[in-house]
C-alpha cells in the first residue's frame, strides 16, 4: 500500500432522483487512515454520497475512486476494499447476531477460519459474545448497530462507509461506539462516518460540511471552529424565551440561539455589554453571561445561517 | 467455481433457516397441500347422486306405489318426502327443500290396465343447472326403463313378440379411469395446482423482502452474482415443492388409489420443469415489485386464478372463448396438468408428451432468465 | 358517540384508500377478472367435444348416425381413424376426447331388426367431460332409434309410460344463471377477507392503531368509521357484478330486491366479522393474507358455490352447513332463478342472522378485549 495514494478521490459526483438533485458536483478527496466525518442536515445528501461510493447506487455523472479504482467503472474491484454500513438496520431479523455475520462474511468469501476467528475477535470486542445466540430483531438499538459493524468488519476492509451509525443508540452506546471506530483508525483503517451529532463530529480527524448536495466546508474541527468569527457567549436567564428577544436585536450580536436552557449570542466584538443593557431594558433577568469556546455546535448553527443566507 | 458453490450453499442455508424460523411458511407449504388434496378429493364428485326428491302420488295404487320405488331403488334419487299438489312443489323447490319432483296424476292404474301410455310429470329445478342437467338425464333413463318393463309385462300377457324392432344400442366404454372416479381425475391435476400455488406465492415475497431489509445492499456489495443468488434461492423451494409432488403422490396412490401408469422418470423431468418455471414466475413478481403487499397481490392473482381456473385441472377449457384458451396456454400449469394426467392415467412417455414438455422448458429457461434480467435492473 | 369522530376516521381510511392506488386497482379489478373467469371459465357449459369417429360399417345407416353427431353441438368429429388401434395415441395424445365406434354389420343388424351394438369411448381422464359426453351420445342415439322406428312405420299399441320432464326455473340450464347470483356473495366474503383485514392489519403495523386509542375516539366509533367505507366499496362491487351480470351476461332475476338485501346484509356482517377476526390473529399482512386463503378455498369448495353440496359425500354436508356462504347462495340463487321470496327462504335468512350475530358479535367482543392488551 502506497502512502501517497488517497482512500478516495471524488470528482464531480452528481446524483439526481427525478427532478431533486441529492448530491450536486461533489468533488472530494480523503486521505488513507483517520477518521473523516461528514456532517449536514437531514436530507443534505450525506447518506446518497456515501451509497455512490459504496457503488450500491450509480452516479447520474461524475466517478469516484476508491484506492485508485472507479465506482463506476470498476465497482467489483472496490467492493472487496470497503465495509458499508446502511442507515437502515440490513440484517435477517429472524436468523442469530452468529448466523447473520456468519452468512455475510461468506458471501465476502471470507474462509471458514478467519470467519470464526474474526467473529469471535469482533464480538468480544464489541460486548456481543454472550448475544451471539439472540435473533438479531430482537436486540436493542445500540447491539443493532454493533452487529452491523462486525458484519461490516468482517472481510477486514480498508475503508468504512458508516451512515449514521448512531442515530438513535443510547449516549452511552455512542461513545463505545466511537471507541471502537478510534480503535479502528488506530489500525490504519480509513473511516467516513456520515452523522448529524455535533460531539461526535468532534472526535474526527477531519470533517466535511454538506447542504443541499453540496459541501460547503471542509477541514479538521479546529479550522472548522475557526470559520466561526467573533466571540460566543452563554447566557443564562430565567426567562430563556425573552431574553432570546432581547438579545437578538442588540447591534453587533451575528446570531442568537436557543441550547437548552441558555442562551447562545455570537458577538462580533468580545464586549456584551449591549446584550446584558438590552435584557435590562426588557426588564429580562440575568443570571450569568460569559464567553465560552466555540464548540461545533454553534459552528454547525453558524454555517447552516451562512448556508441559508446565501 | 468453489467459490461461487460456497456462496450459493450459503444462501441455500440462510434460506432454509428463514424457513424453520417461520412455522407459518412450513404450515402453508406442507400442510394446506394436504388440507387441498382431502378437500378436494373428497368433496368434489361430479357425479351426482342421491338427488333430493319429492313424490305428489295422487293415484295412491300398487302401480304408482311399484313406479315411484323405482326412483328409490335406483340409487339417482332420494325421496325425501311427498307433497299433497302440484302446487306445493313451487314451495319445496324454492326453499331448495328438493331438486326433483315427481307427479304420478289419478288414474295412472287404469291407463296400464286399459294398455294405454300412463302420463307422469318429472320437474327439475333449474337453480343448480349441474344437478339439473344430470337429474333430467337419469328421469329420461328410468322412464324408459319403467317404461319398457310395463310393456314388456303387458306383451308377455298378450303373447306379442316386441323384439322385431331394429335398434342401436350403446355401449358405452370409459378409457382410463373406467369408475370416473373423480378423485383419479383430479389428483393428478391437483398436483400442478398445489405447486404453482406453493412456489408462486412464496417465492414472489422473497427478493422483494431483500429488498426491503435493507440486505440487497449488503449482497450487491460482495461477490455474489445474481445468477448465483437466483440458485440460491431456487434450491431450497425447488427442494420443498418436490417434497410436496411425492407427498400428494404418496397419498394419491395409496388413498385415492390413482394409477402411476407411465414412467417415474417422465414425472420427475416434467415436475422439475414446471417447478421451475412456476420458481421464475415467483421470481419475476418479486423483480418487479415495488412492496411485499403489491407482491403478494400480484403473487395471488397470477397464481390463483389461472392455476385454478385455467389449468383444466377441473374446469374443461374446449369450450372457454378462444382469448381465454391462448390466455391459458401462457401459464404454465395448463401444460404440466396435461402432462400430469397423461403420464398417471394413459401412462404417456416422453414421446406422448413431448409438444407440452418442450413448452414448459423453453418456459422455465425464459422465465428464469427474464428474472434475473429484472432483478439485475430494479437492483440499483 | 360522536358522529363527528366517526367522520374523521372515514375521512382518513378514504383518503388512504385513495392513496393505495394498488388496493384501488385491486378493487376494481377484482369482480372484473372474477366476472371473466368464473363467467366464462367455470359457467362454460361443455360443447364442442372433439370426436373421432370410426365408421366399420359403412353403409347408409351408418353414415347417417355420423351426420347426427356431426350436427349437433356437442361434438366437433374431429378424426377418422381407420381401425380402432389407431384410435389409442389419439387418445393418449389428448387430441380427441371421445370415440364413436361403428361395428361392422351394424346395418344388417338394424335389418334384420335386432339390437346393434354400437361402441361409444369416452376419455375417462377427464371425468367431467366424459359423464356429458356419454350422456350426450346415448341421447343422440336414443333420437336416432326413435327415427329408425317411426321412419319402419311401426306404431306399437302397447302401454308405457309417456314421462314428460320439464325443467322448472332456469329451463336453458345456463350455468351462468346461478353463477352470477354465487359470484355476488363469494365477492363480499372475498372482498372484506382480503381487503378490510389487509387495511386494519396495515393500521397495527404501522403503530397508527395504538396513537389512535390514546386519542378520545371510542373503539366503536372506530370501529364504524374503519368499517363504512369498504361497506361502501363492497356494494359498489356487488353492484357492478350485478348489473354487468343481468346486461352482459343476461341474467335474469325474478325475486324481489328486498330479499336480496336483506340476505346480503346479513352475510355482510358475517363476513366483516371474519375480516375482523382474521386482522386480530395476524400480525403482519402477508399472515392475514395467507390466512384469508387459508379459509377461503375451503368456503368455495363446500359451499356449493362451484360444486353442487348434493354431490359431496354425506359426512361433509353438515361441514358445509357451518359455513355462512353455503346460505347465502341459497338466498342468493333463490332470488336471482327461482323468485323466492322472505317464506321460502326462512330458514336459509334465520340462519344466516344467527351466524351474523355470533361471529360479527365475537369479532366485536375480541376486538375490543385485543385493543385493550
Amino acid at each position: 500500500m502506497t502512502d501517497s495514494q488517497p482512500a478516495v478521490v471524488a470528482r464531480g459526483l452528481t446524483r439526481a432522483f427525478g427532478p431533486l438533485t441529492a448530491v450536486a458536483d461533489v468533488s472530494l478527496e480523503i486521505p488513507e487512515g483517520g477518521v473523516f466525518g461528514l456532517l449536514g442536515p437531514d436530507g443534505a445528501g450525506k447518506s446518497t454520497l456515501i451509497r455512490m461510493l459504496a457503488t450500491v447506487l450509480v452516479p447520474t455523472s461524475g466517478d469516484a475512486e476508491v484506492f485508485g479504482e472507479s465506482v463506476t467503472h470498476r465497482p467489483g474491484r472496490v467492493t472487496p476494499r470497503i465495509g458499508y454500513m446502511s442507515q437502515k438496520f440490513a440484517m435477517y431479523p429472524d436468523l442469530t447476531i452468529a448466523e447473520n455475520i456468519n452468512f455475510f462474511a461468506t458471501l465476502r468469501g471470507v474462509g471458514k477460519a478467519d470467519r470464526r476467528e474474526r467473529s469471535a475477535r469482533l464480538l468480544e470486542g464489541m460486548g456481543l459474545a454472550e448475544f451471539a445466540g439472540r435473533q438479531a430483531g430482537r436486540l436493542s438499538g445500540g447491539m443493532k448497530q454493533k452487529l452491523m459493524l462486525a458484519s461490516t468488519l468482517m472481510h477486514e476492509p480498508d475503508l468504512l462507509l458508516l451512515d449514521e451509525p448512531t442515530t438513535g443508540v443510547d449516549p452511552v452506546s455512542r461513545r463505545e461506539f466511537w471507541r471502537i471506530l478510534a480503535g479502528l483508525q488506530r489500525e490504519g483503517k480509513t473511516v467516513l462516518v456520515a452523522t448529524p451529532y455535533m460531539d461526535e463530529a468532534e472526535r474526527c480527524t477531519s470533517i466535511a460540511f454538506m447542504d443541499e448536495g453540496v459541501i460547503t466546508q471542509r477541514g479538521t474541527p479546529d479550522q472548522i471552529k475557526a470559520l466561526v468569527p467573533g466571540t460566543l457567549f452563554e447566557l443564562v436567564s430565567p426567562e430563556p424565551r425573552a431574553a432570546l428577544a432581547a438579545a437578538g436585536a442588540v447591534p453587533g450580536v451575528a446570531s442568537a440561539h436557543l441550547y437548552g436552557d441558555v442562551v447562545r449570542v455570537l458577538l462580533s466584538g468580545t464586549d456584551a455589554a449591549g446584550v446584558a443593557h438590552a435584557c435590562a431594558n426588557a426588564g429580562v433577568a440575568v443570571d450569568s453571561l460569559r464567553p465560552v469556546a466555540i464548540d461545533m455546535e454553534a459552528a454547525f448553527a453558524f454555517l447552516a445561517e451562512e448556508g441559508e443566507a446565501a | 467455481m468453489n467459490a461461487s458453490l460456497t456462496r450459493i450453499g450459503a444462501i441455500v442455508v440462510k434460506e432454509f433457516k428463514h424457513l424453520i424460523r417461520d412455522p407459518r411458511i412450513l404450515l402453508a407449504v406442507l400442510v394446506t397441500p394436504i388440507m387441498q388434496l382431502l378437500l378436494f378429493a373428497y368433496a368434489i364428485s361430479f357425479d351426482v347422486r342421491d338427488l333430493s326428491t319429492v313424490v305428489v302420488d295422487q293415484d295412491q295404487t300398487p302401480a304408482s306405489r311399484t313406479y315411484l320405488q323405482s326412483y328409490t331403488s335406483s340409487g339417482f334419487f332420494k325421496v325425501v318426502g311427498s307433497v299433497d299438489s302440484v302446487d306445493a312443489i313451487d314451495a319445496v323447490f324454492q326453499s331448495s327443500r328438493a331438486r326433483v319432483a315427481v307427479v304420478v296424476p289419478a288414474g295412472f292404474q287404469e291407463a296400464v290396465d286399459r294398455g294405454d301410455k300412463a302420463q307422469v310429470a318429472v320437474y327439475v329445478d333449474g337453480g343448480d343447472p349441474n344437478s339439473a342437467r344430470i337429474g333430467q338425464g337419469y328421469a329420461v333413463a328410468l322412464n324408459q326403463v319403467a317404461g319398457q318393463k310395463i310393456t314388456a309385462t303387458w306383451a308377455a300377457r298378450q303373447g306379442l313378440d316386441l323384439s322385431q324392432a331394429g335398434r342401436l344400442d350403446v355401449r358405452v366404454r370409459t378409457w382410463y379411469n373406467p369408475d370416473r372416479s373423480s378423485s383419479i381425475f383430479l389428483i393428478p391435476g391437483l398436483v400442478v395446482v398445489i405447486i404453482m400455488i406453493v412456489t408462486v406465492q412464496q417465492t414472489a415475497v422473497t427478493l422483494v423482502r431483500e429488498r426491503a431489509l435493507g440486505t440487497q445492499e449488503q449482497m450487491t456489495i460482495s461477490p455474489l452474482r445474481k445468477v448465483e443468488l437466483m440458485v440460491g434461492k431456487l434450491l431450497p423451494w425447488t427442494i420443498l415443492a418436490f417434497v410436496d409432488v411425492v407427498l400428494i403422490t404418496l397419498m394419491g396412490l395409496t388413498m385415492f388409489e390413482v394409477p402411476l401408469r407411465g414412467s417415474v422418470l417422465v414425472l420427475a423431468v416434467s415436475a422439475a420443469l414446471f417447478i421451475f418455471a412456476s420458481l421464475g414466475l415467483g421470481l419475476i413478481v418479486s423483480a418487479i415489485s415495488p412492496t411485499l403487499e403489491t407482491a403478494n397481490l400480484i403473487a395471488m392473482m397470477l397464481a390463483f386464478l389461472p392455476a385454478f381456473l385455467l389449468s383444466g385441472f377441473a374446469f374443461p377449457l374446449d369450450s372457454i372463448p378462444l382469448p381465454l384458451q391462448w390466455l391459458s396456454y401462457l401459464f404454465p400449469a395448463r401444460h404440466m396438468v396435461d402432462i400430469s394426467r397423461a403420464v398417471f392415467l394413459k401412462g404417456a412417455g416422453f414421446a406422448e408428451v413431448s409438444g407440452p414438455l418442450g413448452m414448459l422448458a423453453v418456459y422455465a429457461v425464459v422465465v428464469l432468465a427474464l428474472a434475473t434480467v429484472l432483478y439485475g435492473k430494479r437492483a440499483r | 358517540m360522536s358522529l363527528k369522530r366517526i367522520r374523521l376516521v372515514m375521512w382518513k381510511e378514504f383518503l388512504q384508500l385513495r392513496r393505495d392506488p394498488l388496493l384501488l386497482r385491486a378493487m376494481f379489478l377484482m369482480p372484473i377478472l372474477q366476472l371473466v373467469f368464473f363467467g366464462y371459465v367455470v359457467a362454460a357449459d361443455v360443447k364442442n367435444i372433439s370426436i373421432a369417429v370410426i365408421d366399420l360399417d359403412h353403409s347408409v345407416a351408418s353414415r347417417q348416425l355420423e351426420a347426427e353427431f356431426a350436427s349437433s353441438d356437442y361434438f366437433v368429429i374431429t378424426q377418422h381413424p381407420a381401425t380402432e388401434a389407431e384410435l389409442q395415441p389419439l387418445m393418449d395424445k389428448g387430441a380427441v376426447k371421445a370415440a364413436l365406434v361403428i361395428p361392422d354389420g351394424t346395418s344388417a343388424a338394424l335389418t334384420r331388426g335386432e339390437a346393434a351394438p354400437i361402441g361409444v369411448v369416452v376419455d375417462g381422464s377427464e371425468s367431467s367431460s366424459a359423464s356429458i359426453a356419454s350422456g350426450y351420445a346415448a341421447q343422440i342415439v336414443g333420437e336416432f332409434n326413435q327415427r329408425q322406428i317411426a321412419a319402419s312405420g311401426m306404431t306399437i299399441a302397447a302401454p308405457g309410460i309417456d314421462a314428460r320432464i320439464r325443467v322448472v326455473f332456469n329451463p336453458t340450464l345456463e350455468s351462468i344463471n346461478s353463477m352470477i347470483p354465487g359470484l355476488i356473495a363469494a365477492l363480499l366474503m372475498i372482498s372484506f377477507g382480503a381487503l378490510m383485514s389487509q387495511a386494519v392489519v396495515k393500521e397495527r403495523e404501522s403503530g397508527t392503531l395504538e396513537q389512535m386509542f390514546v386519542t378520545p375516539i371510542k373503539r366503536n366509533e372506530y370501529l364504524i368509521g374503519k368499517l363504512t367505507p369498504y361497506v361502501v366499496l363492497a356494494i359498489a362491487q356487488v353492484a357492478v357484478v350485478a348489473i354487468i351480470g343481468m346486461l352482459w351476461f343476461k341474467v335474469p332475476f325474478y325475486g324481489s330486491w328486498w330479499v336480496v338485501a336483506v340476505g346480503l346484509g346479513l352475510f355482510l356482517l358475517t363476513s366483516v366479522g371474519l375480516g375482523l377476526l382474521i386482522s386480530l390473529v395476524s400480525h403482519t399482512r402477508q399472515q392475514a393474507q395467507q390466512t384469508v386463503m387459508f379459509l377461503m378455498i375451503p368456503q368455495m369448495v363446500l359451499s356449493g358455490f362451484i360444486f353442487p353440496v348434493e354431490s359431496m359425500p354425506a359426512w361433509i354436508a353438515p361441514i358445509a352447513n357451518v359455513i355462512p356462504l353455503t346460505h347465502a347462495l341459497v338466498v342468493l340463487r333463490g332470488a336471482f332463478v327461482k323468485g323466492s321470496g322472505f317464506a321460502a327462504l326462512a330458514t336459509p335468512l334465520w340462519i344466516l342472522a344467527a351466524f351474523a350475530v355470533v361471529i360479527f358479535g365475537a369479532a366485536v367482543v375480541q376486538m375490543q378485549r385485543r385493543l385493550a392488551e
